[in-house]
Parts: structure tokens; sequence; C-alpha cells
């Protein structure tokens, strides 16, 4: 039994890699489930040795990826609390938001190699969740977009204002419209705990979607 | 019966907002499958009839004879309820209807349905035909020694890295599975046993110790796999190539054989859908073409047999054109007219482990071949519009280029045999260069 702290980058790297690797595969079934671009866009691809419904759209494609490629120093220093994926109408109202609470434990203990395959285990519970949950939630109004929240601990996005991690690319603070939802009730969706990583999946509903 | 189940079923559906399948909930409550779809059925009556207060949705498994494409085949097919009636109506006769699953939200697609039972089965790998329908009295665990035999004549035959040798090595130990084999092939009423001895063999070779339990969570899945395949009227190939992957081969380089690229880690595999081709010189290849008749005759066994050799219909290969490049519009002719999908990564990497072998059976050959490989072309239309579009293109490679396989390059120089072939590969070397395929990794790109 090896036991790493948080202080060893090539850990935190890991989770990060796994976390965005999952979130991409997340945000993209999340599009196709709750119908924010038609289906003919999306193609099964295969993750966790399950299918999946990917987008081949290259736009989306890259803004997804870029995305994730700067919420990714966050994950790997702990310092990301909440990745929250907002389905807004067509007055960018949020009518939705799917949130990923996440948190790494300080001390890890990694058993054995089979601690990959379980965590695969674990994701693809999320997945499968996240592809039944329209059976919880209410269809959305037609027209929906849909951006990406980072809520991060104390004030770690001062460095990210700073710096641009991908050019062109930049990260602003969210508008209190977007963060918060009026009238919303929560629905939790999954949650997952594993050594390398705690996530908890719920969905904020707004209780009227159409105005 | 004892009524518990019902409610049973019903904490999964309302509660744990579960898609409670029929393999699903066999293996959760310890009963035969037969059981599991009766108590499906209970249930689903018993809800319609109570009118209750949320919607439930099912899933119907139907299968009978159907005229596809002018020929009578077997036709297995997953359903929604409201595609039932139009199903039942194509089917003449109809062999059986049962239910396949039931949940609360409407399932968009097939994928969905696989991953619920995908995790079932994975826990109960060791039993996991213990509920099931198919049986067959020769499907034994190996014993050490006969595992120890499979192994060595792996290890002997994968460091030349020939599917010549590779095929000699799994007929050898063809031998050895031959009986085991024919018992559970003899349930399929196939023209060509050899082949299915064949990939059975091979589908073996590339599992764990516990092969024919494997072997049959492999059919299992795959039977469904295929049975889902048909959805929507599309089919999607990659269920039954999930499930072989989650069998962790222990086998080292038989990857010569292996159809699926095993490369677990690129996140942006896709599915494996290949076009067969009918060439003459199939017999070669034969394990390989095991399952890529898209027609089989009728079958007469078990509904359960029948979702299984029809995955076996249902699966297609790339097949590189043997010969010269006109028989590449042959390629793609008994491919029905389904919308296919792949990648540029998964077909190039399984086409450049087929080009080996067949290099190494036509020794004097030509070292050029050319190949059809499906390509996305993202394009923008008059409107506009961004489209992408999944077309073949012929593509010329040699085994020089192929840099990306798991065998090492074999150092052969281009003979330099008639001038037109000179000229002719010196020129589509040129053309090579240009049109080389993108690697799937500039598709999601990785940091």
């Amino acid at each position: 039994m090896t036991t790493l702290t948080r202080q060893d980058l090539n850990f935190g790297q890991v989770v990060a890699d796994i976390l965005c690797e999952f979130l991409e595969v997340a945000i993209h079934l999340i599009l196709y489930v709750r119908e924010v671009y038609p289906s003919g866009i999306f193609q099964k691809k295969k993750k966790y040795n399950v299918p999946v419904q990917m987008s081949c759209h290259p736009e989306l494609n890259q803004y997804i990826q870029d995305t994730l490629h700067c919420v990714k120093p966050l994950i790997e220093k702990n310092e990301a609390e909440k990745v929250v994926i907002v389905i807004m109408d067509k007055e960018r109202h949020p009518v939705e938001r799917f949130v990923f609470e996440i948190s790494q434990p300080p001390l890890l203990s990694i058993s054995s190699e089979t601690l990959l395959s379980h965590v695969e285990q674990l994701l693809r519970a999320v997945i499968l969740k996240i592809s039944v949950c329209d059976a919880v939630l209410d269809n959305n109004p037609p027209g929906c977009t849909f951006t990406v929240l980072v809520h991060t601990r104390e004030a770690a996005t001062r460095n990210m204002e700073k710096i641009q991690v991908i050019k062109d690319f930049p990260w602003m603070v969210a508008d209190e419209q977007e963060v918060h939802m009026q009238g919303s009730r929560l629905i939790p969706l999954k949650t997952m705990t594993s050594d390398l990583v705690k996530m908890q999946l719920y969905v904020e509903e707004r209780a009227q979607k159409t105005s | 019966m004892d009524e518990l189940y019902l409610d049973n079923i019903d904490e999964y559906i309302h509660d744990q907002n579960q898609i409670v399948t029929y393999k699903w909930l066999s293996l959760s409550l310890g009963v035969h499958v037969n059981l599991a779809k009766q108590m499906l059925y209970h249930y689903l009556d018993r809800c319609r009839k109570d009118g209750s207060k949320t919607p439930l949705h099912a899933t119907y498994l139907v299968s009978g004879k159907c005229v596809q494409n002018g020929s009578l085949c077997h036709k297995v097919s997953v359903v929604r309820e409201d595609k039932l009636e139009d199903m039942k109506t194509r089917m003449d006769p109809t062999i059986s209807i049962h239910v396949y699953s039931i949940q609360k939200a409407e399932i968009k697609d097939s994928s969905t349905l696989y991953s619920t039972d995908y995790d079932a089965v994975r826990d109960n790998l060791k039993h996991c035909n213990k509920y099931s329908a198919i049986h067959c009295a020769a499907a034994v665990p190996m014993s050490p020694t006969e595992l120890e035999l499979i192994q060595e004549i792996q290890q002997t035959s994968s460091p030349e890295k020939v599917s010549k040798s590779g095929l000699t090595g799994h007929a050898s130990v063809a031998k050895a599975n031959v009986k085991k084999s024919q018992g559970i092939m003899g349930m399929f009423a196939n023209k060509n046993t050899a082949k299915n001895q064949g990939s059975n063999i091979e589908v073996k070779l590339e599992k764990k110790d516990d092969a024919p339990s494997v072997e049959t969570l492999e059919s299992k899945p795959a039977g469904m796999a295929s049975a889902v395949n048909n959805f929507f009227g599309k089919p999607t190939k990659k269920q039954d190539k999930c499930i072989k992957k989650e069998a962790e081969s222990s086998a080292q380089s038989s990857t010569v054989e292996s159809k699926h690229p095993k490369d677990a880690e690129l996140p942006s595999k896709s599915d494996d859908v290949k076009e067969k081709a009918l060439k003459d010189s199939k017999a070669k290849r034969e394990k390989k073409d095991v399952r890529s008749k898209s027609k089989r005759p009728e079958l007469t066994d078990s509904e359960d047999e029948k979702t299984e050799s029809s995955n076996k219909k249902k699966r297609r290969r790339i097949k590189k054109p043997r010969s010269d490049s006109s028989d590449d519009d042959e390629a793609i002719a008994d491919s029905p007219a389904k919308p296919t999908t792949v990648t540029t990564g998964s077909p190039e990497s399984q086409v450049k482990e087929e080009s080996l072998p067949t290099l190494e059976v036509f020794p004097e050959g030509k070292k050029r071949k050319r190949r059809r490989v499906l390509k996305s072309k993202t394009s923008v239309d008059e409107e506009g519009c961004i489209v992408t579009e999944k077309v073949y293109e012929s593509e010329s490679y040699s085994e020089n280029d192929e840099v990306v396989t798991s065998q090492p390059k074999r150092s052969v120089l281009p003979v330099p045999g008639k001038k037109e072939e000179g000229r002719k590969s010196a020129k589509r070397q040129a053309s090579n260069k240009s049109s080389k395929q993108v690697s799937i990794m500039g598709f999601f790109q990785k940091k």
C-alpha cells in the first residue's frame, strides 16, 4: 500500500486527467440527453468500455476541450470545488444546472492496480445516471444554450485572470444571474466515492421552465 | 409466484430510477432469465391496469423471420413500445416477443441498455450464465495444464509476428479445443463450421483463465448487443467489442488476429463498423470472416442462440483488398444501405494489422496495397452549415509507411519487379505521403 500526499504532483495530475476526460464525456452526454443540440451531430463512441454519445461538431468539441483544458490546472491543485454545466433558455436565464461537486482526499492510499477499473466502474454508473436523468427532469424549452461555470475555493481565480491558459479563451467572473436560479428544486443524481476523488452530481432545476 | 418481486421491481424503477432489463433482474434476484421476463411482464401489466401515476416505458425484444434486402433472414431486435406493432407486422412469422426492459425514462439510444447490463454481468463474470437459457455440456473451464499449453504456444508463435504462423499456432490449439467448440458451434446451424471454430478458438485465446465462462459471457452480451443493434434501425457494432476488450486478454501478441484496437486509453474510440468485402480468398482469412456474413440461413434453435448468431450476422469487418486496386469498388458491395459510423483511427490500425498477414501469405506479391478507408470530411456547404461527411476513400499505402503497428517493421525492400509496378510504386509513394491518414489523436486533442 502506497500512501501519497496532496503534494505529490503526479497524483494531482492523474486525478485531473481522469476527471477532465470524464467531464468531457459528461458534458457531451448532457448536451445529448437534454437535447441542447440536435441529436444528429452526435455519434457513438466508446468510453469506459461502454458506448457514449459524443458530438462530432468541430467547433463545439474545441470549445469543450478548451474549457476543460483551463479547468484542469484548478483540479490538479484541488482548487475547483464545483464544475457546473448551466443550460439557459433564449433569454439567458438558467433553466437547469448540472452540478459536479468535486473533492479530493488530502491523503491517498493506493491499494492495487484494480483502482482504475474501480474508478471506471463508478464513472460508468454516473454516465448511466446522466443518461436516464430525463425521467426526473422536465423538458427544456427550445433554443437552449449552455455554459460551464467553475466554482473555485478561495481566490484561485485571481491567478487565472493573470495567466491566460489558452490564448483568446478568457474566463470571466460569472454574472449573478447565471449563478443563481430562482425557484429551483434540487434533484440528486449520483454520488461517487473512491480513493482518488469524491464526486457528487445533482441537478438544480427551475420550477417553471417555460415562461 | 411470490408477489414480493413486484415490490422489488417497483423499488428499482421508481425509487432508484434504474433501467430494469430482464438480464439485470435475473442477476440481481438470482432467477432464471425466463422467470425474469415473466416478472417484468406481470409488473408492466399490473401497472398499466392500475393506471399508475408515473408513465413507464418498456422495450421489447422481437424476433422473427423477415425479408431484408430481398432475402429471408432471421431478425432479432429490441424495439421501443411504440414501434412494437410496426415491427410485428414486418415479421412473418413472429417467433418470440418478450419484455426486454422497463424504465421511467424514455430511452433515446441503445447504449443505456447496454451499460445497464454491463456492470451486472461483469460482477457475475464467473457464473453469468447460471441463469441463462443457453447451455452447453461441453463448455467446461479449461484445466490449468491446458491453459499453460495454450500460453506456451502463444509465446512461441508471437515472436515471429506472422499471421501465418499465428494461424498455425491457433490451429494446433484448435485441435485441442475442437471438441469443445463443436459442442457450442453445433448449436448454430452455420454453413461453415470451420470458420466458426476458428473464430471460437480465436475468441478463446483472447481470454482469461476461466475461458469458457467468459466466452459465454461474450456470446451473451454479444447476443444482447446484436439485439440492441437494431434498436432504431441503426446498427452499432461496438457493444460486443467492448465486452471482448473487457475480457482482458492474457495473450500477449495475438494482436495479429485481434480485430479490436486494444488501446483503451484513447478517449475517442468510436464504433467499429467494418465493411465486409466478399473476396475469393476468404478462406485464408476465414477466422476474421466468421462474423462477416450479413445473412444467415434459418436457425432452428432458441431465441437466445439466435441472438448470438445474428450478432455474427451484424458483425462486419473492413477487408483490405487482396489483389489490385480495381477491387476497391467491390469492397463494399455487400454492405447493406445502413448508416455506419466509424473513425479514422480504428479501421486504420486494424487494417494495418491485417495487411501484414496478407503480405506474408503472398510473399512475392505487390508491396503496395490500396484500401478503402472511411474518412470524416468536414466542410462548409453553400448555406454556411458545417457538414461532416463520411466518405470512402481509396488510399494507397505500403508496408513501409505503416509506422503505427504492433509488429516490428519488416525490412523488405521493394522488389524491383516489372517496370510498371516500379513506376506505380514510385507514384503511389509520392501520393501516399500527401494523403497520409490523420491520426485519431488529432480528433480529440489531449494535452
